[in-house]
């Protein structure tokens, strides 16, 4: 089915954050440090001043007010440390000052009119040096991210490696990557009556709520965070960042609603981005392939990104594994956060990429060497899955692609200047669902209004909501009108709050939208029968059919029930529990990628992709497709291009701009072959769904780099893989 | 952007009346409006001569004449050049996102502004934004930089697809002043670096660029832009060859050979023409051929593959004409 969103998008008649233009708005701009560490000396703002058109300049001597500190998970995935704070200089790129304009062309020319004076010291912002000196983990609670994961306890790895007929140890290295969504971050922020509204693109907005209140010192419900189209967010609008922040303090301060947006460039170091991972991986196994010993050290800038804990311990059986984080703390780097597949790409490149080595070390096909070491469960607890069929995705992609073309032996298949290469991987990403609320309510006009604080960052949640609520109450689909992307609707806890991360805003909220429809539907019946003005007053054995009440020998549609009866609405609000844990619950893809490189200047260039997935029941196979393929295409992107790139000497990110970040064009881009099994997860909900948001990501740059591999005999441990490095 | 004048002429001679010092010549507005979005460049007066005649393509016996004004993708889809001269309307087509072909014109771009990072970051240090400050680009992210033709101060590459094809194709420029009108090889137009890397081409001060012509060249019909590059649109060469050549019965008569991401100019490579002439069209020539390419070439930190980079760009674009 069509996304119901698509033409209020593509016509321009969809509004997000930055399109809101409120009565008496000002323009916020922001001035960010040059320099990676240091001191504050002075800021000349005189120049910026005398400009025209400015209201006031906020800045580390003439502070807006934060008086709360980042709340739950904020604390960990956002930047504590609030704009202003102190006259202290963290990393390149920091906001310095907010330039509030009578229009948004005046605050920016007064932005660079000040003049701000630095003591600078030498950064701390090389994690090629950094790493050389890692640290342990701070232990989080509550927080999986970062532990030691052994077996058996105690487990000596290097020996069991040592006793291991077949080794391969290998170090690989996965740059500092940004989001780049479309919509960079923005808000409008507007105070009434100690009241604010925030208009700023989120993936949760709950917890977009709680955090902003938190930091100003206000009741969560005092927030009302309206969002109701985000422009791409990718884990980078999960949580709170400076943008809004100051949008919603200035707003407070001056008395009149102020606009903030990000720039293209502000936005690589006033917001998230994913930290740069270095991994060590030992793999040992017996002739047959059979592994025997898995090491999977990291070292990162942030316990955020964590891929052994997200990756190893879900993808092959071992007796002997050994998983660990080391991280290069305070550093002088812009904050790290979530982005998709958070430690899953850079985790599943590694030891996809390990694999293959091991693969080509033992003689043997990489499928039938995944195949020796399927997992059944959970290889630490040795809890079985829910539904696994990445057996078959093996076996459907294989033929789908033509893997049995394929030789073994790197560079033997040339098509005129171009070497051909095959390559593929696996892709696991834990499935799950979190404990929502959905209302549903049944309105006079004839539309029934399905209601959640869930987010669509452009993932199809409208449309799967809208798909979902007409199969739930048997009406057709232009009779649901959903409703997301608002911090005061339906929510029930701490989980929910988050909304769309994690790949499982469809599997938590498909289910409650089943729950409140049934429960909503026993109110429409029990109104039927009670409200005056129905024809069905009094009636007994009445049911709900399609849109109509049925009995005493007569029927209605609730809407001319509701017009009726004169009433507004009547509906309610049904809840789902979490997953049970009597099982783990993940989704699966098996990816096969074709790679050609040039042989004279070593151009490494996808000519295809096809991959199988197992994510449970596909409910939207449009919407899901174009999920996929998306992933998939994100993950490519790792591994032919991205990189953001830090000047060690001064923090610096030197290609901070759309032209320089280097992402994929339509021109890169190939069809991608999608293949869903389909095989509904009935363990894990109702409706069977399981994730599929990051699924795509998780293990495509593996792919692309055994192709690689293949096409040349030349193994590409470093993302991304650029000319240069093939060059023969 | 800093605040500026603005006016708009209808004639050459009205533009020349209205240049002085610190004023800038508006066309497609690709570099200049990005870069005064950036405050690389301040102009106090900004002249826009979108509306000065300054069109047309046309081609006679001695070759073809393209105006100043002519937009990218116009050039790059006319007849009279995409036949004759493969490798010009390869260039255009290569350059830049449609949108900004669409815009952008053939006398600014010859005039556009290197693409190094530093250059356009006025919150670092750059001789050629702000004379004698210093270089970042030489100990800093130099992969996209020059490796011939660079000095001390300045590691920069030209940034031009076209121009490498125009250069290869021994092109003029016409130039007119307040003095008059003059002509001058696009080869002598360009400055290297030197100590001087502000000063980048012969243009005087309100001089405008009215036109190129490319002499006529009937076996440049036999020729080829190849664009070595990260992705495959809207990305500045890693290295990029112009070649042409002239084969009769299996034996090069002659070649012309120059290439792009490389050099602190445009540059032309007479010494591999020299190796191919009267050499067979065959792959050991053009490894024989390239085998000085890159002498004089200067490294740096980020950017060691080039020398080897050009040379095989250059072999590919031969094996590529060779069929």
């Amino acid at each position: 089915m069509d996304r119901i969103d698509a033409r209020a998008k593509v016509t321009g008649t969809a509004k997000y954050s930055s399109d809101h233009n409120l009565p008496e708005m000002a323009y916020g701009y922001m001035v960010t440090s040059t320099i990676g560490k240091g001191q504050i000396t002075s800021m000349d703002l005189s120049m910026a001043r005398a400009a025209g058109g400015v209201i006031e300049i906020y800045t580390p001597d003439n502070r807006l007010s934060f008086p709360g500190t980042m709340p739950a998970l904020g604390g960990v995935f956002a930047e504590t440390r609030h704009p202003f704070a102190d006259r202290e200089v963290h990393y390149y790129g920091q906001v310095v000052a907010l330039v509030v304009g009578e229009t948004i062309e005046q605050a920016r020319d007064a932005a660079a009119l000040i003049k701000v004076t630095y003591v600078a010291q030498p950064p701390k912002s090389s994690f090629e040096d950094a790493k050389q000196n890692p640290a342990d983990p701070p232990s989080i609670p509550g927080l999986p991210l970062g532990e030691v994961i052994e077996k058996p306890v105690g487990v000596d790895i290097e020996a069991a490696l040592a006793a291991s007929e077949i080794r391969v140890e290998e170090t690989y290295d996965v740059p500092p990557r940004h989001h780049m969504m479309m919509e960079p971050h923005a808000a409008v922020a507007a105070w009434q009556a100690g009241e604010l509204t925030i208009f700023s693109g989120t993936q949760g907005p709950a917890a977009h709520a709680l955090e902003v209140a938190t930091v100003l010192g206000v009741q969560p419900a005092d927030v009302h965070v309206v969002s109701p189209y985000v422009g791409g967010a990718f884990g980078g609008k999960a949580f709170t960042w400076a943008p809004t922040l100051l949008a919603a303090a200035a707003s407070r301060a001056l008395g009149r609603p102020v606009k903030v947006v990000t720039s293209r460039e502000q936005l690589f170091t006033v917001t998230g981005h994913r930290a740069a991972s270095s991994q060590t991986f030992g793999l040992g196994a017996d002739r047959d392939g059979r592994l025997k010993a898995i090491k999977h050290h990291t070292t990162s800038q942030s316990l955020v990104e964590d891929p052994g804990y997200r990756t190893t311990a879900k993808f092959y059986a071992t007796p002997n594994v050994h998983i660990k984080l080391s991280i290069t703390p305070d550093m002088n780097l812009p904050a790290a956060t979530i982005m998709r597949a958070p430690g899953d790409e850079a985790g599943s490149f590694a030891l996809e990429s390990a694999m293959d080595e091991l693969a080509v070390a033992l003689g043997m096909d990489p499928i039938e060497l995944r195949m020796t070491n399927y997992l059944q469960g959970t290889l630490i607890e040795g809890k079985p899955y829910s539904s696994k069929h990445l057996d078959e995705c093996y076996q459907v992609g294989a033929e789908r692609f033509g893997w049995s073309r394929r030789r073994a032996q790197p560079g033997t298949v040339i098509d005129g200047d171009w070497r051909i290469g095959m390559g593929m991987s696996t892709a696991i990403l834990d499935s799950g669902r979190a404990p929502t609320a959905v209302r549903v309510t049944f309105r006079p006009n004839g539309t029934a209004t399905v209601a959640c604080a869930t987010s669509d960052a452009g993932t199809g949640m409208w449309t799967i909501m809208a798909l979902i609520g007409a199969g739930a109450l048997n009406i057709p689909v232009n009779r649901i009108k959903p409703a997301l992307g608002d911090s005061r609707l339906p929510l029930v806890g701490s989980n929910d709050m988050y909304g769309a991360v994690g790949s499982a805003a469809t599997s938590t909220v498909t289910p409650a939208i089943l729950v409140a429809a049934q429960e909503a539907v026993d109110e429409l019946v029990q109104h039927a029968t009670t409200a005056e003005g129905s024809p069905l007053f009094g009636a007994t054995g009445v049911r709900y059919d399609g849109g109509r009440l049925v009995g005493a020998g007569t029927s209605v549609d609730f809407g001319e029930l509701l017009t009726r009866t004169r009433t507004s609405e009547v509906g309610a609000q049904g809840t789902t529990a979490a997953a049970d844990d009597s099982h783990a619950y993940a989704s699966y893809a098996a990816h096969f990628c074709e790679v050609k490189v040039n042989r004279w200047t070593g151009e490494p260039r996808l000519s295809r992709f096809t991959t199988v997935v197992d994510a449970g029941a596909i409910l939207n196979a449009k919407t899901a497709r174009n999920q996929i393929t998306g992933g998939v295409l994100f993950g490519l992107a790792a591994a032919m291009f991205e990189e953001g790139k830090v000047e060690g000497a001064t923090g610096r990110i030197s290609n901070a701009n759309f032209a320089d970040y280097v992402l994929p064009v339509n021109a890169d881009t190939v069809p991608i072959d999608v293949h869903f099994l389909d095989y509904p997860d009935t363990r894990l909900s109702p409706t069977g769904a399981r994730g599929i948001g990051e699924l795509g990501t998780v293990g495509a740059a593996a792919a692309f780099a055994n192709a690689v591999y293949n096409a040349t005999g030349k193994r590409i441990r470093t993302l991304p893989i650029t000319p240069d490095k093939l060059l023969t | 952007m800093r605040p500026y004048t603005f006016a708009s002429v209808r004639s050459v001679g009205e533009a020349l009346g209205q240049a002085r010092d610190g004023s800038a010549y508006l066309a497609g507005g690709t570099t200049l409006v990005d870069l005064m979005k950036l405050e690389v460049v301040t102009p106090a007066h900004v002249v826009d001569i979108t509306a000065v005649p300054l069109r047309g393509i046309r081609a006679d016996a001695t070759g073809l004449f393209i105006g100043a004004t002519e937009r990218m993708a116009d050039v790059a889809g006319h007849d009279l050049v995409a036949g004759p001269y493969p490798m010009l309307a390869e260039a255009l087509r290569q350059s830049a996102s449609p949108q900004i072909r669409n815009m952008a014109t053939i006398g600014g771009n010859l005039l556009q502004r290197t693409r190094c990072g530093y250059f356009r970051d006025p919150a670092t240090a750059c001789n050629k934004r702000s004379p004698g400050s210093g270089c970042p680009a030489v100990g800093g992210h130099n992969r996209s930089h020059a490796i011939l033709g660079t000095s001390d101060a300045c590691v920069a590459t030209h940034p031009s697809d076209m121009a490498v094809a125009l250069i290869a194709l021994d092109a003029r420029l016409s130039l007119r002043g307040t003095d008059g009108e003059r002509t001058l090889r696009l080869a002598d137009f360009y400055r290297l670096p030197g100590s001087t890397p502000h000063l980048e081409n012969e243009l005087r001060p309100g001089e405008l660029i009215t036109g190129v012509t490319v002499p006529a060249l009937s076996w440049a019909r036999t020729s080829v832009y190849l664009k070595v590059r990260d992705r495959q649109s809207y990305e500045f060469a890693l290295c990029s060859a112009a070649v042409a050549v002239n084969v009769t019965n299996g034996v090069i008569g002659e070649a012309r050979v120059a290439a792009g991401g490389v050099g602190a100019k445009p540059w032309r490579l007479p010494g591999v023409e020299r190796a191919l002439k009267g050499r067979p069209m065959r792959l050991q020539t053009f490894e024989a051929a390239v085998a000085h390419a890159a002498d004089g070439a200067r490294p740096l930190s980020h950017n060691a593959f080039k020398p080897a980079l050009l040379c095989r760009t250059i072999i590919r674009a031969l094996v590529h004409l060779a069929g």
